[in-house]
This record gives C-alpha cells, sequence and structure tokens, in this order.
C-alpha cells in the first residue's frame, strides 16, 4: 500500500463526494434509517450490492480493462437514472482532482463523464496502486460517505458512526478480496464482473431524486 | 439431476411461427400449447439441490414464443450438503419472446439460483417475468439467488444480481422479504415509476420493474401496477 491509497479513500479528497449520502438521506425519511444499529445493516446492504460493484469495476479499470466497455457494463448494473447520474457526477469530479494529483495518460482513455468506479480505477492506477487497492477504496467509499451522512441527518454521536464504519472493516476486505479473486480466477471477463444489486436502494434513489427538499444530491 | 430444454421457433411459411426444435430431457418435459407458445411440465419433484437445468430458447426474426410453466417449481434443499439448484435461460431473441413462468417456491435450507442471459438482436422483443417466494406456509424462508443479463445488440443494457434469503448479505431486516417479483420488458420504453415497496426503472427502449413484500399475490399486483 502506498500513501496514494489514502489520498484516494480521503473524504477530504475534493471530488464532490460529501455532497451525496448514498441513499441514506431517504432511508432516514423513510424511516429505515434511526440509529447506530439501523446504520450499520444499511451500509452493510450497501457495501454487498453496489460497494461490491464499484469495486469489481475499480479492480477491472484499475487492471487496464477497456474503460468504454467498463463503463457500459457500470450502466447495465445500474438501471435508476437517479444513481446513474450521481456516479457519473462524482466521476467527473474524481476525473477533476486525478487529473491535477496524478498525471498520467491513462486518463485520456476514460469516456467524458464515467462512472464513479471507473474513474476511480484509473486514479488507482496513475497513482501506481493495484487493482486490489482500487477495490479496497471503492468499497470504503460505499460506506464512508452514507456514514458521514447519516451522522449529519441525524446528528449522531461522530465517535459511535466512525466505530459503525470501523467495525465493517472485515466486509469491507471481503468484498476487495472478491473483486480481485474475481479476477485470478479469469473471471474478470466482464459478464464476471459482480452485478449485486438492492432494488431498495434503487426506489429510495428515486424517491429521493423527486423530492424538491433534500439537503443531498443522491 | 441435469435437464435439458431447446426450443426453437421460426418464421414459416406465410409469416406464423414453427416450432423447428422442441426438446427435453431430465425434470422437464416441453408441450406444444399453440402455434406458438409451449408449457413447461416438470417431470419429477424439485428441484432439489444439486440439480441443474438449462432452457436454450431461440427465438428467430419474424417469430413470436411464448413460454409458460403449468405449475410452481417447489426448490428443495440437497439431501446431502448444500449445493444450490440452478435454473439457466438463455436466449437468443431476434423476434418475440414471451417468458412467464409461474412462480419459484424456495423451501426452508435450500438454495436457488435462477439466471437469465438474454442475447437480443436489434428490433428484438423481449418480456420476462420472475416471481419468487421464500418458503411455503408456515416455513422458514429459503434463499435465492436471481442474475439477469440482457444485451441488446451488442450493447449490455441490464445486469444485476438479487439475492434473497438467510446468509444473501443484503437481506437484513427490516427489509428482508419473503416474496419477490420482476419483469424486464425490451421494446418499448417507459419511464421511471414508484410505488410502496416496488419500482419501474428504464432501460433504452425498455424497462424494469420490480416489487418487494411479505405476500406474493400482492406482491405482483404491486409489479403488475408499475409494470
Amino acid at each position: 500500500m502506498t500513501a496514494a491509497l489514502l489520498t484516494l479513500a480521503d473524504s477530504r479528497l475534493p471530488a464532490g463526494g460529501h455532497t451525496h449520502s448514498g441513499g441514506v438521506e431517504q432511508a432516514v425519511a423513510a424511516g429505515l434509517v434511526h440509529d447506530p444499529s439501523s446504520l450499520a445493516a444499511f451500509l452493510l446492504r450497501r457495501l454487498t450490492t453496489s460497494g461490491a460493484v464499484a469495486a469489481g469495476l475499480a479492480a477491472a479499470a484499475c487492471g487496464g480493462g477497456d474503460l468504454a466497455a467498463l463503463d457500459a457494463e457500470a450502466d447495465a448494473r445500474t438501471p435508476s437514472p437517479a444513481l446513474r447520474a450521481a456516479s457519473r457526477q462524482q466521476g467527473r469530479g474524481l476525473v477533476r482532482v486525478g487529473r491535477r494529483a496524478w498525471p498520467s495518460p491513462l486518463w485520456d482513455a476514460l469516456p467524458a463523464a464515467p462512472h464513479h468506479p471507473v474513474a476511480l480505477g484509473v486514479a488507482a492506477a496513475a497513482g501506481s496502486l493495484t487493482a486490489r487497492d482500487a477495490a479496497a477504496a471503492a468499497a470504503y467509499l460505499s460506506v464512508s460517505g452514507p456514514a458521514t451522512a447519516a451522522q449529519r441527518l441525524l446528528a449522531m454521536d461522530p465517535l459511535t458512526v466512525a466505530a459503525v464504519t470501523a467495525r465493517l472493516a472485515p466486509e469491507i476486505d471481503a468484498v476487495a478480496d472478491a473483486a480481485v479473486q474475481g479476477g485470478r480466477n479469469g473471471h474478470f471477463c466482464r459478464p464476471g464482473l459482480p452485478a449485486d444489486t438492492d432494488p431498495l436502494l434503487d426506489l429510495l434513489a428515486e424517491v429521493h431524486a423527486a423530492r424538491k427538499d433534500r439537503f443531498f444530491a443522491s | 439431476m441435469i435437464t435439458r430444454v431447446e426450443v426453437v421457433a421460426r418464421r414459416g411459411p406465410g409469416g406464423r411461427t414453427v416450432l423447428p426444435v422442441v426438446r427435453a430431457s431430465g425434470q422437464l418435459a416441453v408441450r406444444r400449447t399453440g402455434p406458438a407458445s409451449v408449457h413447461l411440465v416438470a417431470t419429477a419433484f424439485g428441484p432439489l439441490g444439486g440439480d441443474d437445468a438449462e432452457v436454450r430458447l431461440v427465438v428467430e426474426e419474424g417469430a413470436t414464443l411464448a413460454v409458460r410453466s403449468v405449475a410452481a417449481a417447489v426448490a428443495l434443499p440437497a439431501r446431502d450438503g448444500d449445493r444450490p439448484s440452478v435454473q439457466r435461460v438463455v436466449a437468443e431473441v431476434a423476434g418475440e419472446l414471451d417468458l412467464r413462468p409461474e412462480p419459484t417456491v424456495v423451501a426452508r435450507g435450500a438454495h436457488h439460483r435462477a439466471e437469465l442471459t438474454a442475447t437480443l438482436a436489434a428490433g428484438a422483443v423481449l418480456t420476462a417475468c420472475e416471481q419468487v417466494l421464500l418458503g411455503r406456509t408456515g416455513e422458514e424462508p429459503g434463499r435465492w439467488t436471481g442474475t439477469t443479463r440482457v444485451v441488446a445488440d451488442g450493447r449490455p443494457l441490464l445486469h444485476t444480481t438479487v439475492g434473497l434469503g438467510p446468509g444473501a448479505p443484503a437481506w437484513l431486516p427490516p427489509v428482508a422479504p419473503r416474496a419477490w417479483a420482476s419483469t424486464v420488458h425490451v421494446g418499448q420504453a417507459a419511464g421511471v415509476l414508484t410505488g410502496d415497496d416496488a419500482v419501474r426503472l428504464p432501460l433504452e427502449n425498455g424497462w424494469v420493474a420490480t416489487a418487494w413484500g411479505a405476500e406474493l399475490h400482492r406482491v405482483v399486483r404491486a409489479a403488475e401496477a408499475v409494470a
């Protein structure tokens, strides 16, 4: 591991992630997230579905996969228009800061507003990180942003929320390992990428996108 | 047990569909129930854990095919070990395929994996429905993993895997439904529609509608309401 991974997973990296709640804002409104244990369950759902998909895509993009094809696979795994828009918005934000932070010709192969995990994979490669690093960053980011959003929305104790996130470490590692093992076992072919989905998150995202009074972009 | 089914639908004389290939071995038989429709008939109990079924459907340009089943399938656990039962539907569609089998009920301790891979030519029409109930009446839920991959005109349109039941990582209270229904359609576009525990999402020239809840008949109605 190098310090580039710490930078990539740092919530203070100005890639625009802080404006997204990863579905937490609507989950709070729906009464699904209201305390530390319901937050932990929500984060685990997110980690093992969209987090696993993001980890797989990021690892594949870092490992030199065809970026346009991976971006199309990300679309196929993200049928919710609201979630697609959120992912592409964050992808664009990451490209903006990543190009400056880790200059590399690798960025030029990305489509215009790439899905966030695909951009994350390229950022990892540009920062000389491994596919496992890219997967770990994707898996971690799938819960760290939503955890912070929950803290802000519910005025939760920051120490408690930090502990909830930290206790997910074994699950985050397992998701990152699985993303890379898929590759080792020859399942890096695109249909072999994880495709785990949670229609609850799709529903929350679409109800959220239609709201006029939302605080977060997604 | 290994089960293999193959049906080919072809545009015949005068534009009506003929079925030059209707083949089945293992636990499923195929019956022609109309000019362009077949029913899958279970000829054995199950599927049991470890069973492997593949249903290959080819609908050529200008042809239509409707595939139904006569009764719900009840997936039962393996006699030994915890191997899942697997059913793969592999569809190549240039015409129009309408796939609406009866529900799959997954008994306690069973794990059923359902995979649909549909490869569509330009102009193809697809409607594929899935209905799942975890556990029979009064029984603990079984586990179901469903993967759908639709490729249209060479581009991936939809690729999702849903895991339901004990042991599925995202099947967590308070949203851990016993019943599930989903329909994917390609051929006519539709936008986002949300309901109570139901959502329709647009695909290019199509949509996917999903609903979940405690009781299958309500869930099927909810899915139809957003379809």
